[in-house]
């Protein structure tokens, strides 16, 4: 019997986060119902993305220039047409599709003639391109205060409420990531997946690699543009910034966080970070520096993202029976926990310290003596001990934690290791082949 | 900080408000800044201008015998942030937002603010615009909830050309070099425009990229070419801190007639090359006698520094709020905001510099300005250089006034 | 005349400035295949610190103490991060270098705040060298162009005539042979990732003062430097001279053209329908200026992708 084309537990999956999704308004404020609509946008934005890098294997760092591409043809269909006639403002995001995929073309054909390091460069460089002439093509992308428009009715509904909004992205969203996803199991996807294991052996079955390359370029692109026209029937407006390259760039960390094996990684990495910006920016005046912070580290010690943390934790689950692994998380979670509130709360600290509007009170304040900060509704005085002990507290047990857990990573494998060696006549099939753990 | 203790007050503020139904309602301030990435500098700046302007309000009562709330937001640096936080601080309850560190944002606030304002009758906010002087704001884009409390490219450049004719320095060559943006078309416009009343002629202008240029050489070439006798530029930041930094290293004898000379650090980097140039701003000491002295002491002694750059306007555009605000009577215990748009029409009140009111044609504010020049005699000392800016004339608001553009169709609600 | 040899000479100095930071870069490149993202982060690093001691030790001791620091933390980066994901991949290690930039970034504003600091040429320096077509051409120009044409000629001469230069050479062409006859290729990669970051920390110290130093130096200088290592061709030190001078210089003749293509369209008697069309027709050379290097930049990559000096195909 042939397998199905989706498992059934994929489909119960998807349906689950679906009506999920779709309860969220009821459980969320206004405010967070509207950062909700920006995170689906960049769910879907970086699975288009990962179509193109974790399948296909182009590592494009460009990608915001078909996301702006759609963002301004939506834009422009809007004031045309007025959300009536054949594109009413559900259907709005066609626009942005079409654009998206005519440019994904146009660009992807040239693109593609190269690969590794010269093809990233050759993205790079359309997007710097059209970011370059952008402010100067004032008839099409408007200027500095960008081109603004407004959603009309359709369909018996107003559009006017963020709630509606946000069913309209939600409908859209699901739809493109189901399609995505139903692409992977197609004949076509499973050549995408040839294109980046090896598409020198690709060539020589006698297919077209460079078509190939183009129509997955052209493909990102259309999605990636729906995107962005989906940003813009929610903000009713679209200016040229959307072809920074900090959105380039911003897509390509979420993905890599989120990790780019596992189909939804990409999706779930872009929705936290975007989360992220949205509630630390109005903690913290820091929190670009958080967010460095938090790249690099997820960079160095979880490489496959968070996606593929979940996937490490169920190997260990498989290795490992749970009365073994509960105390290692924990450890390891408490760990985490401890160092980075340590790690904030200095970084806090000397960001008050160093602050100009801080330092000029420090220089009126007679005889030398040092305001206190305010941190956390209490003042802290810089010159007390305690204001660096609790940070250098948190730091010490943080890293006390992770050494204690590491240890009992070590342990577990060499426990591992002696029993596999000493009960070789067992063929033991559900081994994982890492002996040094996989933290 | 700030926001750290006020977003939990405002979470349990709202919660209460569901609980109590419609009793006293503070008022709800809203500043939505770029308080990080690359332009973070002004965005900072104008917050911790309105914090102060807050604090008076409270400390001469609030509103309705409740203190008036400040909420921070930032816009992460672009339109869309900005466009995500106004929602926020719609859900939220704010009923006043403030901004003005770039005008990009400040147009794609006005635009949202009227889009809300439509779409939720008896809830409207109002935009109060303390940085952004784009003309369209005041023109194509005016909007009976954006009111302007700084001037515009139209409004500085006027008083600039008149100072210094008056001073002898504008000569009848003069180079106009600017930003390739809204900004700085406004400003060569105005620079044009006040051609003829200034007695020159401008032999060349200029737009260039902007905050890309590193090398301005190759524009002072052009400058020394086509012998200008002044350079009158809108350009800010790091484009008018290299252009003149050019200018000097090739030896190029023009005097520069800018409008944002005054931002903190400039005269820091420039050093004495500054000494003798103009700036048209909208606030000098100096200029402001006694009561001009108690302002900057009074911001020095609550913020850590003397008012610069754009604080002061932010701070005298909140007192013509908060003028507006004592004249607003509560109804049902909330803030009607049309009513307060309303009296904001009306506002008038009385700074360091002199009087100030407010159009009610196209919400721009009548405001003196005055055209000051780098000095080593200045009585306020700026960043801790031995220069300061020397008052040279001080053109009170009607004498500041332009006309109100044409493409100003304000609806006004009944 | 004067005007075009003085905005050639602007633009030689300017090319010179960016060979300063894009040497380094190529070199990291050529090396290990990663595209330092935080390379231009160097360069701020270096003006900064130059900024720091200049108050303390002086202007030029400064100057050459900021460089090495830059390099020591250069050593630091390859050998604590880079090192760790290296095999993870390409993606990975650029990734983070493009976090570092930030923390980089991040850590300079909240040390020294948002706005430039006053970080100046001394007086001494500060006058004019020679004066060409009514204009003066100042002095520190052209020391910074001479720091430059050394640094290059010092690199050349180490790369090419000394025996660290050979086994540097041979890391870069077949890392696994080098590492066979029993060199230390780990400890050569760390070497030139820090002797890279010290170059572009040198840049940083001497054209911070000369032109502005504020925490967004490296996102103005960044994308610029990519341009030129890719146009030079990645990993070749005489392309990344000839591309730098070649950016640089057309970059300073542009701003002098006042032209646009609906100029050139007159030649044939088309300009009005070209003045009708608007856009990209009428849009003047100069105000083009910062966006003719991506156009050379992608010309180079779909024509010679190897780069002007770089490797072919």
């Amino acid at each position: 019997m042939r397998p199905a084309i989706v498992s059934l537990r994929a489909l119960a999956l998807a349906a689950t986060g679906a009506a999920l999704l779709a309860a969220l308004p009821f459980l969320l404020t206004q405010g967070l119902l509207n950062a909700a609509i920006q995170m689906l946008i960049a769910a879907l934005f970086a699975s288009a993305y990962n179509l193109l890098c974790g399948q296909a294997g182009m590592l494009s760092f460009g990608h915001a220039a078909y996301f702006g591409v759609g963002a301004f043809g939506t834009v422009h269909a809007m004031n045309a047409v007025g959300g009536a006639g054949l594109l009413p403002t559900p259907l709005l995001p066609l626009a942005g599709a079409a654009c998206g995929l005519v440019f994904g073309a146009i660009a992807g054909w040239f693109a593609t003639q190269r690969s590794g390091t010269y093809f990233a460069m050759i993205t790079l460089a359309i997007a710097e391109l059209v970011h370059s002439l952008a402010p100067h093509l004032k008839g099409l992308f408007g200027g500095e205060a960008g081109v603004s428009t407004m959603r009309m009715p359709a369909w018996g509904l107003d559009f006017g409420s963020t709630l509606q909004v946000y069913y309209l992205t939600l409908a859209w969203v699901l739809v493109s990531v189901g399609l995505l996803y139903l692409y992977t199991r197609t004949p076509l996807g499973r050549l995408t997946f040839g294109l980046r294991e090896n598409s020198h052996r690709l060539r020589f079955l006698g297919y077209n690699v460079h078509g190939l390359g183009m129509l997955v370029f052209a493909l990102s692109a259309m999605f990636a543009g729906i995107a962005g026209s989906l940003q813009v029937v929610s903000n009713e407006s679209a200016n040229y910034v959307v072809f920074d390259p900090a959105l380039s760039a911003a897509v390509v960390l979420n993905t890599y966080i989120g990790g780019v094996k596992v189909f939804l990684g990409p999706a779930l990495g872009a929705a936290l970070m975007t989360f992220f910006g949205y509630a630390v920016s109005d903690l913290t005046q820091s929190w670009l520096l958080y967010q460095g912070i938090l790249f690099v580290l997820v960079m160095m010690f979880m490489p496959s993202g968070l996606a593929g943390l979940g996937g490490t934790t169920a190997r260990l689950r498989q290795r490992f029976d749970l009365a073994r692994i509960v105390p290692l998380v924990a450890l390891s979670v408490g760990a985490a926990l401890l160092l980075s509130l340590g790690g904030t709360f200095a970084i806090e600290m000397l960001q008050r310290v160093f602050s100009q509007d801080y330092r000029a009170m420090a220089r009126l304040q007679p005889a030398g003596a040092w305001p206190p900060l305010q941190f956390l509704g209490r003042a802290w005085l810089p010159a007390a001990f305690a204001t660096w002990a609790v940070p250098a507290a948190l730091l010490a047990s943080g890293a006390w934690l992770a050494h204690l857990a590491r240890q009992r990573l070590r342990a577990l494998a060499d426990a591992e290791s002696a029993s596999a060696a000493g009960a070789n006549a067992h063929p033991s099939t559900r081994l994982a082949a890492h002996p040094g753990g996989t933290a | 900080m700030h926001t750290l203790a006020t977003f939990p007050s405002a979470m349990a503020c709202t919660l209460g408000l569901l609980c109590f139904g419609a009793s006293a309602a503070p008022v709800k301030i809203g500043v939505l800044e770029t308080l990080s990435g690359p332009q973070a500098s002004s965005g900072q700046a104008y917050r911790t201008a309105v914090r102060f302007a807050v604090d008076q309000i409270n400390a001469a009562g609030g509103w309705n015998g409740e203190p008036v709330q400040l909420l921070e937001y930032d816009n992460q640096g672009g339109p869309a942030g900005a466009a995500d936080k106004l929602k926020a601080a719609a859900a939220d309850g704010v009923q006043l937002i403030v901004q003005g560190a770039s005008s990009a944002i400040g147009g794609q606030i006005t635009e949202d603010v009227r889009k809300h304002n439509l779409r939720n009758p008896g809830k409207e906010i109002i935009y109060i615009n303390v940085g952004a002087e784009a003309l369209e704001l005041t023109g194509e884009k005016c909007n009976f909830h954006h009111f302007r409390f700084s001037g515009d490219a139209q409004i500085r450049t006027k008083a600039l050309v008149s100072a210094m004719k008056q001073a002898n320095a504008l000569g009848t060559r003069v180079y106009a070099i600017n930003q390739n943006y809204s900004w700085g078309q406004d400003m060569e416009r105005a620079i044009s425009d006040n051609a003829a009343a200034g007695g020159y002629q401008v032999v060349e202008k200029t737009l260039h990229d902007v905050n890309k240029v590193q090398d301005f050489a190759p524009y002072v070439a052009k400058i020394s070419a086509s012998k200008a006798d002044s350079v009158l530029t809108g350009n800010w930041s790091n484009d008018l801190l290299l252009l003149m930094k050019a200018s000097k290293s090739a030896g190029l004898k023009v005097r520069f007639g800018t409008v944002f000379l005054d931002q903190p650090g400039n005269l820091a980097n420039a050093g004495d090359l500054a000494v003798g140039h103009f700036v048209a701003h909208t606030f000098n000491a100096e200029a402001g006698g006694a009561e001009g002295e108690r302002f900057v002491n009074e911001y020095k002694a609550k913020t850590g520094h003397a008012p610069a750059f754009i604080e002061p306007q932010t701070v005298f555009g909140m007192a013509m709020v908060a003028d507006a605000l004592k004249r607003t009577r509560p109804e049902g215990g909330v803030l009607n905001v049309n009513a307060l748009a309303r009296a904001i029409e009306t506002a008038k009140i009385k700074t360091p510099m002199g009087e100030m009111s407010m159009r009610a044609a196209d919400h721009q504010v009548q405001m003196p300005i005055v055209v000051s020049t780098v000095s080593k005699d200045a009585r306020y000392k700026a960043d801790d250089t031995d220069m300061g800016f020397k008052p040279v004339k001080r053109f009170s608001a009607e004498e500041a006034s332009t006309p109100a553009q044409s493409s100003c169709a304000m609806k006004r609600p009944a | 005349m004067d005007q075009l040899i003085v905005s050639l000479m602007n633009g030689i100095v300017y090319g010179l400035l960016l060979f300063m930071v894009s040497a380094g870069l190529t070199l990291i490149f050529g090396m290990m295949g990663v595209l330092n993202f935080a390379h231009a982060s160097f360069y701020m690093l270096g003006a900064y610190f130059a900024y720091s001691l200049q108050g303390v030790i002086g202007f030029w001791p400064a100057v050459i103490a900021s460089p090495l620091l830059v390099g020591v933390i250069g050593v630091v980066v390859e050998r604590f991060f880079l090192r760790r994901v290296h095999h993870h991949g390409h993606a990975h290690e650029l990734l983070l270098t493009f976090g570092l930039s930030f923390i980089i970034a991040e850590s300079i504003k909240l040390f020294f705040g948002n706005f430039p600091v006053d970080y100046r040429i001394p007086a001494a320096l500060d006058v004019p060298a020679f004066s060409l077509g009514g204009a003066q051409y100042p002095a520190y120009r052209l020391v910074m162009g001479g720091i430059a044409i050394a640094m290059f000629v010092a690199i050349y001469l180490l790369l090419t005539r000394t025996r660290v230069g050979i086994v540097v050479r041979s890391a870069i062409y077949k890392p696994r042979m080098a590492e066979a006859l029993g060199h230390n290729v780990p400890l050569v990669f760390m070497g030139v990732f820090g002797v890279g970051a010290a170059l572009a920390g040198l840049a940083g110290a001497v054209a911070g003062a000369f032109y502005t130093t504020n925490p967004n130096m490296a996102l103005e200088l960044g994308v610029m430097v990519f341009v030129v290592v890719v146009v030079g061709g990645l990993g070749s030190l005489g392309g990344a001279m000839l591309a730098s001078l070649l950016i640089g210089v057309i970059t300073s003749l542009a701003v002098g053209i006042d032209r646009s293509l609906a100029d050139l369209l007159a030649l044939f008697g088309a300009s009005d329908w070209a003045r009708g069309v608007g856009g990209l027709l009428t849009l003047k050379v100069s105000s083009l200026s910062a966006t003719i290097p991506f156009a050379l930049m992608l010309l180079i990559l779909l024509v010679r992708p190897g780069g002007l000096m770089g490797e072919k195909g």
